[in-house]
């Protein structure tokens, strides 16, 4: 598969926070012929080891979180409209009339109604609609609904994935099927290089509503260092230049706080020897990203992260370039590659 | 058990000071339960049954309360919430310090309402000296009986500290190893579930902990009732409940016969989201209560709710743990 076909084929799986089921089984089918050890761990991480060819030598923990930004129902009502909450919070300006899946009984398509123009105020259309004025409409009265659907039940967005000009993609859940893509690039870069380090390579789950699964997994794997992947504020209109990225122009590399020095050092040395583009991000104290969890796990894990510029964040239409997952692969692969079995001395602080 | 609700609601602990409830707790199990320990932080853990699997259930014994962090000349105490509270519902409260000093919230003079808030609230615990600062008093109110329904301060969690406890004392022989623990400090940060699972390292978590309702006029979009059984939960802003955990907890509720409802939490979270990131991660679930006016001296609930609620866990303790 190509770069576009995998990350398509991971974007139209279903996989809200706590539901990752259907977008895990994708990646754990994808995984298993690029790792030798692929497995499940409790909270649902998808957790594939490539083991380097120096026993003994550090192990190093890439993370890319799998799940989506999504919607559950809290209500059906009389008139079988069904009402919901966003996982995690939604932001209310995307959410009028777009197309859902509600993955009840069976998968529903429907839309995000509300009331039309007509009927309100010339100041009312004016105002952000609020999430009790919204409801989705599969088109079923309410017996055959209450038969379908109950309180709990997730909601994806359906859309599918369009190719824009110069190389770039939209669609839904590419926050962070982008980094996964950026992670199953690696493992088949590493295909072809020798490396002493284990890698392990973590789809994640329920970031979106707290670094949970990078909480568990990186206590699980205990590893030596560990890589967070994720998408970056894309470059658009409205979003200041200090705080955006440019798409197309190679993947970030984080500094700050929450990243070892070391890490960011070496990261930085690969991609300008292998004269991959990228793009330096300040991040003072925090990322917000898998690498906050896995930095602090157990006794302290040098952590670093790496991410891929998206356009749209939070929306069915996240845009990327696809050579900018192409270009993080390769670079953590080559990262990878070239640690040393002593790697970690270099990553005591002095 | 309403009498043990009556008297567990009674009783005096904020978090951090738990330690009335937790005597009375252990108290109550004594020759109910195989072994019983408190850990460093002050979680009262119980064992029973065995050797399979190990389930951990947990009710925190904490409740809100109100730290003094300034008394002037004239003996007026000013006070930090300990927990969360809504200022709206003190004014005039009757609270209660250790050793049963009694105290009224008073407030000063508030030109508008909007300009209402903590620091414009006092307690008057008496005239003389007897208060101090870090000194912590919770709300005064015995439990009543409106019906089938059960009013008290203190109800979040001590009706499922008393659930647990009738848990512990009806369990004849499980094929699980049972954990029933009573946490601290739950409302200050879901503390005591997080050193008290990690301690433990359970197969398996389910919180029993009250929930908001939807049921009264004008409330929130919210599909809980009081009087429709205890709710299995899905979500809330701190648990993605274990998808495993949630069948077997309704297919439980189903043996038991006791009708459950599903439960769809926006704001607020129960012990279980600390269990489910523990260690290397905890399939983990919820069973609440439904409540009205939490956070409240007038927490009510349903007294078939709580019947309910033993019935579920008692069914779900009792099978084989199956989470696929």
């Amino acid at each position: 598969m190509t770069v576009r076909e995998f990350l398509e084929w991971l974007s139209l799986a279903p996989g809200v926070s706590g539901f990752e089921g259907p977008v895990a089984a994708r990646i754990e089918g994808a995984w298993a012929g690029l790792a030798g050890e692929v497995r499940r761990d409790r909270l649902g991480n998808v957790i594939a080891l490539k083991r380097g060819d120096r026993p003994g030598s550090p192990k190093l923990m890439l993370a890319a979180h799998m799940d989506e930004i999504g919607l559950m129902v809290t209500r059906v009502e009389p008139d079988g409209f069904l009402r919901f909450a966003g996982v995690p919070e939604v932001d209310l300006r995307t959410l009028p009339g777009k197309e859902v899946v509600v993955h009840g009984r069976r998968d529903l398509r429907g839309v995000v109604g509300h009331p039309p123009p007509h009927i309100l105020s010339p100041e009312d259309t004016k105002k952000l609609p609020k999430l009790e004025d919204l409801f989705i409409d599969v088109g079923l009265a309410a017996v055959r609904a209450r038969e379908l659907v109950a309180v709990g039940d997730p909601i994806t967005f359906r859309a599918e994935v369009r190719e824009l000009k110069g190389g770039l993609v939209a669609g839904k859940g590419f926050d962070d099927r982008a980094g996964v893509a950026v992670l199953h690039q690696c493992l088949e870069e590493l295909a072809g290089l020798h490396h002493a380090v284990d890698v392990y390579a973590v789809a994640t789950v329920q970031e979106e509503v707290g670094l949970r699964g990078a909480v568990v997994g990186t206590y699980g794997i205990q590893p030596d260092l560990a890589i967070a992947v994720d998408v970056h504020l894309g470059d658009t209109p409205g979003v200041p230049e200090h705080k955006s990225f440019t798409l197309d122009k190679g993947p970030v590399i984080t500094m700050g706080a929450n990243i070892h020095p070391v890490l960011h050092r070496d990261l930085v040395a690969v991609a300008r020897d292998l004269n991959i583009p990228f793009q330096l991000e300040a991040a003072p104290a925090g990322t917000g990203t898998d690498a906050v969890a896995m930095q602090v796990s157990r006794s302290g894990i040098p952590t670093a992260l790496v991410s891929i510029p998206c356009r749209y964040m939070h929306s069915p239409v996240e845009t990327v370039a696809l050579a900018d997952v192409a270009r993080a692969g390769r670079l953590l692969a080559h990262f990878a590659a070239r640690r040393t079995p002593g790697y970690l001395e270099e990553l005591a602080w002095s | 058990m309403k009498e043990l609700i009556g008297r567990l609601t009674g009783a005096y602990g904020p978090s951090g000071r738990e330690d009335e409830v937790r005597r009375l707790i252990a108290g109550e199990l004594e020759g109910h339960v195989d072994g019983c320990r408190t850990d460093a932080l002050g979680n009262l853990i119980a064992w029973k049954g065995g050797p399979g699997p190990r389930i951990m259930l947990a009710a925190h014994m904490d409740e809100i309360g109100f730290m003094v962090t300034h008394v002037d000349e004239n003996g007026f105490a000013r006070y930090a919430v300990v927990g969360s509270m809504d200022h709206q519902v003190l004014l005039g409260q009757r609270v209660v310090f250790p050793g049963g000093r009694m105290g009224v919230i008073g407030s000063e003079r508030v030109e508008k309402p909007e300009e209402m808030k903590h620091e414009k609230l006092f307690i008057d615990a008496g005239a003389g000296a007897g208060v101090g600062v870090g000194d912590v008093a919770v709300f005064h109110r015995p439990l009543e009986e409106s019906g089938c329904r059960l009013v008290a301060k203190a109800m979040d969690d001590r009706v499922g500290c008393a659930i647990l406890v009738e848990v512990g004392r009806r369990l004849t022989s499980a094929p699980n190893q049972v954990f029933l623990v009573f946490t601290a400090q739950e409302e200050v940060g879901l503390r005591g579930a997080r050193t008290s699972a990690y301690g433990i390292g359970p197969d398996c978590g389910v919180a029993v902990d009250v929930t908001d309702t939807g049921d009264t006029p004008k409330a929130r979009t919210m599909e809980v009732s009081l009087g429709k059984g205890p709710a299995v939960k899905v979500m809330d802003t701190y648990l993605m409940c274990h998808p495993g955990v949630r069948r077997a907890l309704e297919e439980s509720a189903a043996a038991a016969g006791t009708p459950f409802q599903r439960e769809v939490l926006e704001r607020g979270g129960t012990d279980a989201g600390a269990i489910a990131v523990t260690r290397e991660g905890v399939p983990a679930g919820v069973v609440s209560i439904p409540t009205r006016y939490i956070h409240t001296p007038s927490e009510m609930v349903d007294y078939a709710d709580v019947e309910g609620a033993v019935a579920l866990l008692l069914a779900f303790v009792s099978r084989p743990l199956d989470l696929s």
